[in-house]
């Protein structure tokens, strides 16, 4: 018997007990959810807009579990839970590149069935991105949490100070940091030029896929194949090469992970960071940040003559299929993945919105000025392959990257290393 | 030879063995052989959690596969390196942890407790501090380095300084247990045996070299079995402090089976992979084992 079999049986056996219950149950005892989200998502904040939820909704209590701090951590924790079929979880908060993977394993309730007939409506109201993201082989297997994608972020005060105008080309941020970083050294030795992620984790696959793409290169064609073009892969990663050799980049990049650059930027010890949205409210917010009002947020720089390229991010909502409380699950989903929640996080966190809408809302702008240009940036951004295995993409590309920021591969092992795994799983 | 007779008492008694020793061989069928059987059955099917619809027997495809995959053979020759290095590192730092802590001190405790600490820590938090000492910006080796105007190394991004600062810590971890096995072993000498040998005129290199190696040898092999057993399942130290990295030039054997299963969901590979790394186990182990054997024929 194969495992898909059992778990449809199984699932369908607790729907059968669940129907069975289920009403007896409502009258009596409140149903309890529980909630998995990672420790960078802003456990915080989700508890907030829990408290509201469960106000309205007095039958249902709601708590938060929280797991490690990469999307890589919370999923190996989420791969044991599910892959055992624990019905611990009912509702989780996945990475956008996860619903292919959750889908085929079939870890996710479709909640097709909870949309009822408003379910194009419903998807329709999202950013495009994020309502592609969602739907796997027809079905929606998650709902949107919040929109995420790389900026570049930059020290206004040190940028004003020095006459350098936010970069808009890489050469510019290369040559501005460089200017910024021989003045500044004898004030703050520590202080580096520039950030990304480079340690062997999933943020590390953006760091190549940005220049990649930036170079309008492409990591696979249409049908999900593998293309990589090995001159224009080589000169993306030339990039990476040629700030370090310029020591814009710190030594240890191969060594940094995307809650490492906040922390450094918040202490005031980088100029220009590669970063996803929720770092701005740290930024603004946090009791220890060096750096309130001194950051600015643009797109990310391109290459002369190509349009910026960044990756989508951002986080999702699935219920999972082992929950024993599907139908509040569902419920408690639809709450979290609406307008007004949108908003509440876009104030709270700086969690960019996932309705086109709320961009241009005025509290929305009023806590973050920056979210005016970010539209046009998550609408423009990209999406990394999207596939079952993409595990193994995701793994063959990190850790390949990684051996080459360390300088341990150079950029053409690196890229042959990263081919010869890539060619079985895509293709 | 004929089969003696058995009388009814006999049989009673033998009856009663077997009813005594059931539940210990019920137990340990239910967690050893039972799991052993699953991951070897398992290691024979395409089962990836991901591709769920190509489920099935494979035979000995994924061995197959293992035996052409490079990161297989990186991951078994950073192992058997671990297993060099912090093998006899462990074992040298355990046996002299041991005999200062045999030395006649007034207050045991603290030596005691000292001895106890490392290894009462759990595995993943020794990681940790170790690589927040080896951290490039704010760690503390590196302010030493900078305290003697030298430049700062990437002691976590540099293969062979990776290797170096994975291996401090997993010896330094591994000694104190080392050092508690063989203590006790040099509590079990004999007092008269140091006596008669001053009296013979041996010096203390002699009597060290004489008298407590070879009466320490059954503990040493015993420490040596422990410690390479747990070598080659050298898994969390370096999963926190290098993630496997740079590149997976400091990737384990364990660690890439976890990355197979846990990560990436294959596990008819992933059961592939651990049961050659438990046949790598076996392999060493019984070498030990039968070194033993031959001392005790000899002995």
């Amino acid at each position: 018997m194969s495992t898909s079999n059992r778990i449809g049986r199984r699932a369908a056996l607790a729907g059968l007990a669940g129907a069975a219950v289920a009403p007896a149950a409502r009258a009596q005892a409140p149903v309890s959810l529980r909630l998995f989200t990672g420790g960078q998502q802003r456990p915080d904040v989700m508890r907030r807009i829990l408290d509201v939820f469960q106000e309205r909704n007095p039958g249902i209590r709601a708590e938060v579990e929280v797991g490690g701090a990469t999307s890589d951590q919370q999923q190996q924790y989420l791969n044991t839970v599910l892959a055992s079929r624990d019905s611990a979880l009912d509702v989780v908060l996945i990475d956008v590149i996860r619903p292919a993977q959750w889908a085929a394993a079939r870890w996710a309730e479709p909640l097709d069935a909870y949309l009822g007939a408003e379910r194009d409506a419903i998807m329709a109201r999202y950013l495009p991105a994020y309502r592609e993201a969602n739907i796997v082989g027809g079905r929606v297997m998650a709902l949107p949490y919040f929109a995420d994608a790389q900026f570049l972020y930059f020290r206004r005060d040190l940028l004003a100070k020095h006459q350098v105008a936010p970069p808009t080309t890489w050469d510019e941020l290369s040559a501005g940091a460089q200017k910024i970083l021989a003045a500044e050294a004898a004030a703050n030795p520590s202080l580096r030029g520039f950030a990304t992620a480079g340690a062997p984790i999933e943020g590390t696959v953006c760091s190549f896929l940005v220049p990649l793409w930036g170079m309008g290169g492409t990591l696979t064609d249409a049908q999900g194949k593998l293309a990589l073009n090995p001159a224009q892969a080589q000169r993306a990663l030339a990039l990476w090469s040629d700030l370090r050799a310029k020591n814009v980049t710190p030594a240890n990049l191969a060594e940094i992970a995307t809650d490492r650059i906040r922390v450094d930027m918040q202490a005031g010890n980088l100029i220009f960071a590669m970063q996803w949205g929720y770092a701005w409210n740290r930024f603004q917010n946090d009791a220890d940040s060096q750096v309130k009002d001194r950051i600015g947020v643009v797109p990310l720089p391109s290459f002369a003559g190509n349009a910026p390229a960044t990756c989508v991010g951002g986080w999702q909502l699935a219920v999972s299929a082992f929950s024993k409380n599907k139908e509040a699950a569902a419920k408690l989903v639809r709450f979290l993945s609406s307008p007004e929640v949108s908003k509440m996080q876009a104030i709270a966190a700086s969690h960019l919105p996932v309705f086109p809408e709320v961009y241009e809302d005025a509290e929305v702008l009023a806590a973050n000025p920056w979210f005016r240009d970010a539209r046009a940036v998550v609408l423009g951004a990209r999406a990394r392959p999207v596939t079952p295995r993409y595990a193994e993409v995701s793994e063959a590309i990190r850790t390949s990257m990684n051996g080459f920021l360390a300088g341990t591969r150079t950029a053409d092992q690196a890229l042959a290393d990263m081919t010869q795994r890539l060619t079985p799983v895509l293709r | 030879m004929a089969r003696l007779r058995v009388g009814p008492l006999e049989r009673a008694e033998r009856r009663l063995g077997y009813a005594l020793l059931a539940p210990a061989l019920l137990l340990l069928s239910a967690v050893v052989l039972y799991p052993i059987a699953t991951l070897l059955w398992t290691s024979t099917q395409q089962l990836h959690l991901a591709q769920p619809w190509l489920e099935g027997f494979v035979g000995w495809e994924n061995y197959d596969r293992a035996m052409d995959d490079p990161r297989f053979w990186s991951a078994l020759g950073v192992t058997l390196i671990y297993v060099g290095v912090t093998v006899p590192g462990a074992i040298l730092c355990g046996l002299g942890l041991a005999l200062l802590a045999n030395l006649p001190f007034r207050v045991k405790w603290p030596v005691r407790l000292g001895l106890l600490l490392p290894w009462a820590l759990p595995l993943v938090f020794a990681g940790l501090i170790f690589r927040w000492f080896f951290e490039y910006e704010q760690g503390v080796v590196n302010a030493v380095l900078r305290l003697f105007g030298a430049e700062p190394l990437r002691w976590l991004s540099t293969p062979d300084l990776a290797f170096i600062s994975t291996s401090t810590a997993i010896v330094w971890k591994s000694s104190s247990f080392v050092a508690l096995v063989l203590l006790a072993g040099l509590q079990a000498i004999p007092s008269s045996l140091y006596e008669a040998a001053a009296v013979d005129g041996a010096s203390a290199w002699q009597r060290f070299r004489h008298v407590t190696l070879p009466m320490l040898r059954p503990a040493i092999v015993v420490a040596l079995i422990f410690r390479t057993i747990t070598a080659i399942q050298t898994f969390d130290i370096p999963y926190a402090m290098t993630g496997g990295g740079p590149g997976h030039s400091t990737e384990t054997l364990a660690m890439y089976v976890h990355r197979t299963t846990i990560d990436v969901l294959d596990f008819g590979y992933g059961s592939a992979l651990a049961a050659l790394m438990f046949l790598l186990s076996l392999a060493l182990t019984s070498l030990y084992i039968r070194q033993t054997r031959r001392d005790e024929g000899t002995g």
